[in-house]
């Protein structure tokens, strides 16, 4: 217990309360010097609580130790290029480690554990969906200031907030751990950038998490003025948090933008990269470009609500439309920072399982890049019934439609690809295969959505939410167990259990397509989003009992997974040697890997998957003598 | 290092591009007050906007190669280069953002603001790029003692840029009614987009100074020499991209369209 | 060769069968639930091509995965790699393509679509469309009706012209299909023809706050003989209530309030308005007020002044004029 309050997360959230009281402190003490009231309904006023979340930020940051050789740095104190690791076991994952391979493994843990949050609220207010009219969010109930459904409201917008971040980090942990290795480099180009955008996203956890308590706010993740502009203080932590989040997912994306360019082994030219190492970058593209406009038009909110800037309220001359069009720039690319990163698993672990090449490795190179690209010109599919211009509905249309053809591309290959292969299904495979199911079930209802004519009856039904649950687990639930289950041995040097495993995937699969193809069903009758209750005239009653069991079946598969995995790090079968049988350059060293990767440099001599091709090789590694930095 | 220039004609480059910028910053001027063409005030800005990169900001420095060994200096700083201009690009969308905000708010309508001041102001920020590039060419070609004196008058310039935005044009717009409900129906949230565009670059020239001054302090303790000298290059290029965003928000704020009284 | 045949013949047999499928569970041919607008026949014909596309790529992916994770898993004791198949070029080509022409085809069908869905008729009838927290206002221009319900006459086409008073909510028919945000500082249209006769709902479909979900009124369309006996009888209850509590009550219902106040006792967003006048009020600072005319006159003008306890203060001023107040207060007078 000692131990852990000396670690830097101990030490972070230590700073971060001071620094929420020092920033509150700060503006009620100047309120009272004013004469303003210096308390409201959540102790602190409005500014009070925006200070101090924002000092809490930067005070955690500061506490942890994750800026210290940047401060080093600034006093023209030079810093070695790699430290020592000053702690082993547990406590090496709650301390500052400047190891791409420790940053992924807490990116990853800390996106489970946030699956988890948003997975229980969603278990709650799926409770309370399963009967037409109100159960146990009542309206005489009271909790953190909230009635139910203001509650209902809070925690489903909070469940996709905590889910988007949970992915974001999940995606960021699987390209820290695995992009270095697959490239053969040392390390991130910037490990002590890698260090902080991880650190960063912690307080913004803890932010989030406040917004639940001060208030709350029942405006959707999406958080469209002017209704988050009339809505309690606890939006403003919530606008804190995402910003706080978008500055990781930023900074991880410039990360590994600048490693994959400056850092491949030799002989590693762009179209013999590993294909996950592709997806990587279409990815951070998109996240570290378009996530600043999300950050942007939160801010403008922010303000709006602090000091009266009419940006958005009419009242004012502000345009509410202004906002949708500032957030969908990011929130539709950011569908893609989710999903390629997933697609990426799928198109580099089906030839290790099907035993043969990836299917037209360039075009599933280029189909990644390609998706990239044309998701920042279809941001106003989201707003057709809007009431934005009219003759902007035509032109999004069209880009969203295109989208289908490098998805296309990518599904072809992929069946091509399993096509005469010699297929296995260890657990990783399971998931892989139902990761493409998913996501081909997310990517066909997609095109309905892109019709104009045919989304003005869709839009904003649960529809929508059974397709976009559909690409997300596609694209990233799955892949991401897939990935789990694939690269776990390779970080403990010991395996996942295979009978769990298949227990987790048989359990999760067929409850998640009952739950999506339910709420799709209901959706086109006329189930709106985002509603704690229902017309019990509409007859969704028996549909939204089974949908809330299958809720509960997924739950209970992902707490399968979850002792399976914690289990497993210290029980798990031995697994020290190239499990999968893979031609990947990380495979070919026992595990788990040591603290410097690559003992000998290696170079790139042959096509990454070029199964089933007699003598052929993909990386050969330096012969031992030759190496000069031994 | 190799330097394709010697000093007095890197100096005397730096001249001739400032000159340039200069004559074309006073055609925006007399554009603007007297046929207020939109599209030619857009033509100058991208004009200038070239000129600062290429000349200033040495983009092209992005496709040197350096040699092979991937531990030298030189290669951590062709990386290091990437990441920062990475980080620009990044942070452009939020500037893009903004004026995307400001065109849809505002249209072709601008707040009241002094013109006259706005072209000080610019000069200033402009003044300071210019002595910000003679610092950084002096360093490039070791000459601690000359960077130094340039860094400050750099540092004033910048700090001066910086009174002239939040002390004097905030109080002076406030006088005019930009802040007393940040906007109306009538002419849109007029005060809002003014001081969130301000503000906005403001705090990029604040967290500027902070850098200026970080090297000015380590330069004073000689740890840069003209082979190693990643902190100054990145210095530079990050206030260059500060009046490089400058060089929209301008017009954007001073120049296009009709005043709204 | 063997396994293209197969898998040719059971794409076939299984896009079939799904789409079968789908439109016996009522999701093919016609999008559930029914047609009740002109507009939702070119939506329900793009949404009936779009079932069988998907029905066919479906079928096209899954089957021959299916067929592979089947026939061609590793055989026990197998140790070899499969075929070493790289790709082809041609193959790839053709996937590109063939789908590039099934967009093209598609896009021209969906701006067909949305043309139809949006044809204009001259003599449309103009209504306008209120939202605000959490009830939907009608009115007639033509004859100064103001409904809580929208009555509309079958194979008439009508034009909302929708307006909200504080946040974004959404109008939507899902009978009508079609849907249109109702955005504050702005008129929204939503033009749509009737059909069928029948009574339904329009449902707010953009999240507007905590009742958002009970944000529903009735939509009836009715035969033109129905929707004039129906104006008439609304014009007489409007000339019948030129007394102060009739006034009243059309002003309760113009101004949303009845949205948040129930006047028969049940509780809802604001308090009830039955019995109120004249009773013990209890505050959430723990005092007590009576109910008089200074008391409601201070509630329209400045809600948050008085609070009642147990309701979240929520209600926006209104800005009435004293004649209008006192109109109020007479009308709350009869609720009893």
């Amino acid at each position: 217990m000692k131990k852990f309050f000396s670690t830097a997360l101990a030490r972070g959230l230590f700073w971060q309360l001071i620094g929420t009281l020092v920033g509150a402190g700060l503006v009620t003490g100047i309120r009272v010097l004013m004469g303003l009231s210096a308390t409201d309904k959540f102790f602190f006023t409005e500014p009070a609580w925006v200070l101090g979340g924002f000092f809490g930020v930067l005070f955690f940051l500061a506490g942890n130790g994750s800026v210290s050789d940047w401060f080093k740095w600034a006093r023209g104190i030079e810093t070695p290029e790699h430290h020592e690791e000053q702690y082993t076991g547990w406590e090496k994952y709650l301390n500052v480690s400047l190891d791409h391979k420790v940053i992924g493994i807490q990116y990853t843990v800390t996106a489970l554990l946030l699956i988890c949050v948003g997975g229980l609220f969603a278990l709650i207010f799926r409770t309370e969906l399963a009967q037409s009219q109100l159960q146990f969010l009542k309206v005489d109930m009271k909790l953190f200031g909230q009635n139910g459904p203001e509650l209902y409201n809070t925690l489903m917008s909070l469940h996709g907030m905590i889910m988007i971040v949970s992915i974001l980090l999940g995606v960021a942990g699987i390209m820290n751990y695995v992009v270095p290795l697959l490239l053969g480099a040392r390390d991130m180009a910037f490990p002590r950038l890698n260090a902080f955008s991880y650190w960063i996203a912690v307080p913004a956890a803890v932010l989030l998490l406040m917004s639940l308590v001060l208030g709350g706010f029942g405006t959707g993740w999406t958080g469209y003025p002017p209704l988050s502009a009339r809505a309690p203080v606890g939006v403003q932590m919530f606008f804190l948090g995402v910003f706080t989040a978008g500055w990781s997912s930023i900074l991880g994306a410039l990360n590994v933008i600048v490693t994959v360019v400056r850092m491949r082994s030799k002989g590693m030219t762009a179209m013999r990269m590993p294909i996950f190492v592709w997806a990587s970058v279409a990815t951070s593209i998109i996240a570290m470009t378009a996530t600043q406009l999300i950050g942007l038009s939160f801010q403008l909110v922010m303000f709006q609500r602090l000091f009266g800037m009419g940006f958005f309220d009419p009242a004012k001359g502000g345009n509410p439309v202004l906002f949708q069009h500032l957030f969908w720039f990011y929130s539709h690319p950011a569908v893609y920072v989710f999903v390629l990163p997933g697609l990426g698993v799928i198109s580099e672990l089906l030839p290790v399982f099907a035993r043969k090449p990836l299917f037209g490795y360039r075009w599933v190179a280029m189909s990644s890049m390609g998706i990239a690209l044309v998701g920042f010109l279809v941001w106003a599919h989201h707003m057709f019934t809007s009431g934005m211009n009219e003759y902007l509905r035509l032109p999004f249309m069209y880009s969203t439609l295109l989208v289908a053809i490098p998805t296309g591309v990518k599904f072809f290959s992929w069946v091509a690809t399993i096509w005469k292969g010699k297929l296995t299904y260890p657990a990783a495979m399971l998931f892989v295969l139902g990761g493409i199911i998913s996501f081909l079930l997310g990517g066909l209802t997609g095109p309905p959505n892109a019709t104009v004519s045919v989304d003005l009856h869709l839009h904003d039904t649960y529809f929508i939410v059974g397709h976009f649950h559909d690409t997300i687990f596609g694209g990233f639930v799955f892949p991401f167990f897939a990935a789990l289950y694939y690269w776990f041995p390779k970080a403990t040097g010991r395996r996942m259990n295979e009978f769990w495993g298949k227990v987790h995937f048989w359990l999760m699969t067929p409850s998640f397509f009952v739950l999506t193809l339910g709420m799709m069903r209901i959706g086109l009758l006329g189930m709106r989003r985002r509603i704690v209750d229902y017309d019990p005239a509409l007859n969704f009653d028996s549909t939204h009992l089974v949908l809330t069991i299958a809720g509960y079946l997924i739950g209970l598969a992902v707490l399968i997974f979850i002792i399976n995995f914690f289990y497993s790090i210290s029980h798990g079968e031995k697994a020290e040697g190239n499990v999968w049988n893979s031609r990947s350059p990380e495979w070919q060293v026992p595990s788990p890997m040591p603290t410097h990767n690559y003992d000998q440099p290696f170079e790139v001599v042959g096509e990454p998957y070029d199964y089933g091709l007699a003598g052929s090789k993909y990386v050969e590694f330096a012969k031992p003598e030759k190496s000069k930095n031994k | 290092m190799i330097h394709t220039q010697d000093k007095s004609s890197a100096l005397g480059q730096g001249v001739l591009i400032f000159v340039y910028l200069t004559i074309l910053t006073a055609l925006e001027f007399f554009i603007a007050i007297t046929f207020k063409s939109v599209s030619i005030l857009i033509v100058v800005a991208v004009i200038k906007a070239a000129l600062v990169m290429y000349y200033y900001m040495h983009i092209y420095k992005l496709n040197e190669n350096s040699d092979d060994d991937t531990h030298s200096y030189a290669y951590k700083t062709g990386t290091n280069r990437l990441g920062l201009w990475l980080f620009l690009l990044s942070d452009t969308f939020v500037f893009a953002g903004l004026m995307a905000a400001r065109i849809n708010l505002l249209g072709f309508t601008r707040p009241p603001l002094n013109q006259l001041l706005g072209l000080a102001v610019t000069a200033v920020l402009l003044l300071s790029s210019f002595f910000m590039n003679r610092g950084e060419t002096s360093m490039a070609h070791g000459d601690t003692k000359g960077f130094l004196n340039n860094i400050v008058i750099t540092f004033f310039l910048g700090l001066g840029f910086l009174i002239g935005v939040v002390a004097v044009e905030w109080r002076l717009a406030a006088a005019e009614g930009l802040v007393a409900s940040f906007g109306n129906p009538a002419n849109g949230p007029m005060g809002g987009v003014f001081y969130i565009m301000t503000g906005m670059h403001a705090f990029h020239v604040f967290t500027g100074l902070i850098f200026l001054f970080v090297v000015w302090n380590n330069a004073r303790k000689n740890i840069y020499s003209a082979e190693q000298h990643w902190g100054v290059e990145a210095v530079a290029v990050y206030w260059h991209f500060v009046d490089l965003v400058w060089i929209f928000f301008y017009p954007a704020l001073y120049l296009i369209g009709k005043l709204i009284v | 060769m063997r396994h293209f045949v197969i898998v040719g013949i059971l794409v076939l047999v299984t896009a079939v069968l799904t789409y079968v499928g789908l439109d016996v569970a009522g999701v093919a041919t016609q999008m559930n639930p029914i047609e009740a607008s002109a507009q939702s026949i070119p939506i329900d014909w793009l949404w009936n091509w779009e079932i069988m596309a998907i029905c066919f790529l479906f079928a096209l992916i899954i089957v021959p995965m299916a067929y592979s994770m089947l026939v061609f898993r590793r055989k026990q004791g197998d140790t070899t790699d499969a075929e070493h198949i790289e790709g082809n070029t041609t193959l790839e080509i053709t996937w590109t393509v063939i789908p590039l022409f099934a967009v093209l085809a598609l896009a021209y069908m969906g701006a067909y679509s949305l043309g139809e869905t949006r044809r204009i008729d001259p003599n449309a009838m103009i209504i306008k469309v209120k939202g605000q927290q959490f009830v939907w206002t009608f009115e007639y221009p033509d004859t100064g009706i103001i409904s809580t319900e929208l009555h509309l006459p079958v194979d008439q086409q009508v034009l909302l012209k929708m307006e909200s008073a504080d946040v974004i909510h959404s109008f939507w028919v899902p009978e009508f299909r079609v849907k249109q945000d109702v955005v504050p500082g702005r008129v929204t249209e939503y033009r749509i023809t009737p059909i069928l006769v029948g009574s339904y709902k329009v449902r707010c479909a953009e999240l507007c706050g905590a009742s958002h979900a009970y944000m529903e009124s009735p939509v009836i369309v009715d035969t033109r003989a129905d929707y004039n006996s129906w104006i008439a009888e609304q014009v007489a209850i409007v000339a019948a209530s030129q007394t102060p509590e009739g006034l009243g009550k059309l002003l309760t219902v113009k101004n949303g309030c009845i949205g948040c106040h129930s006047v028969d006792g049940t509780k809802m967003t604001g308090p009830t308005w039955f019995g109120l006048f004249g009773t013990k009020v209890d505050l959430a600072d723990g005092s007590t007020v009576t109910a008089d005319d200074a008391y409601v006159t201070e509630s329209i003008l400045d809600p948050k002044a008085k609070l009642v306890t147990g309701f979240a203060p929520v209600m926006p001023p209104f800005k009435l004029t004293d004649i209008e107040i006192a109109n109020i207060i007479a009308y709350l007078k009869t609720l009893k």
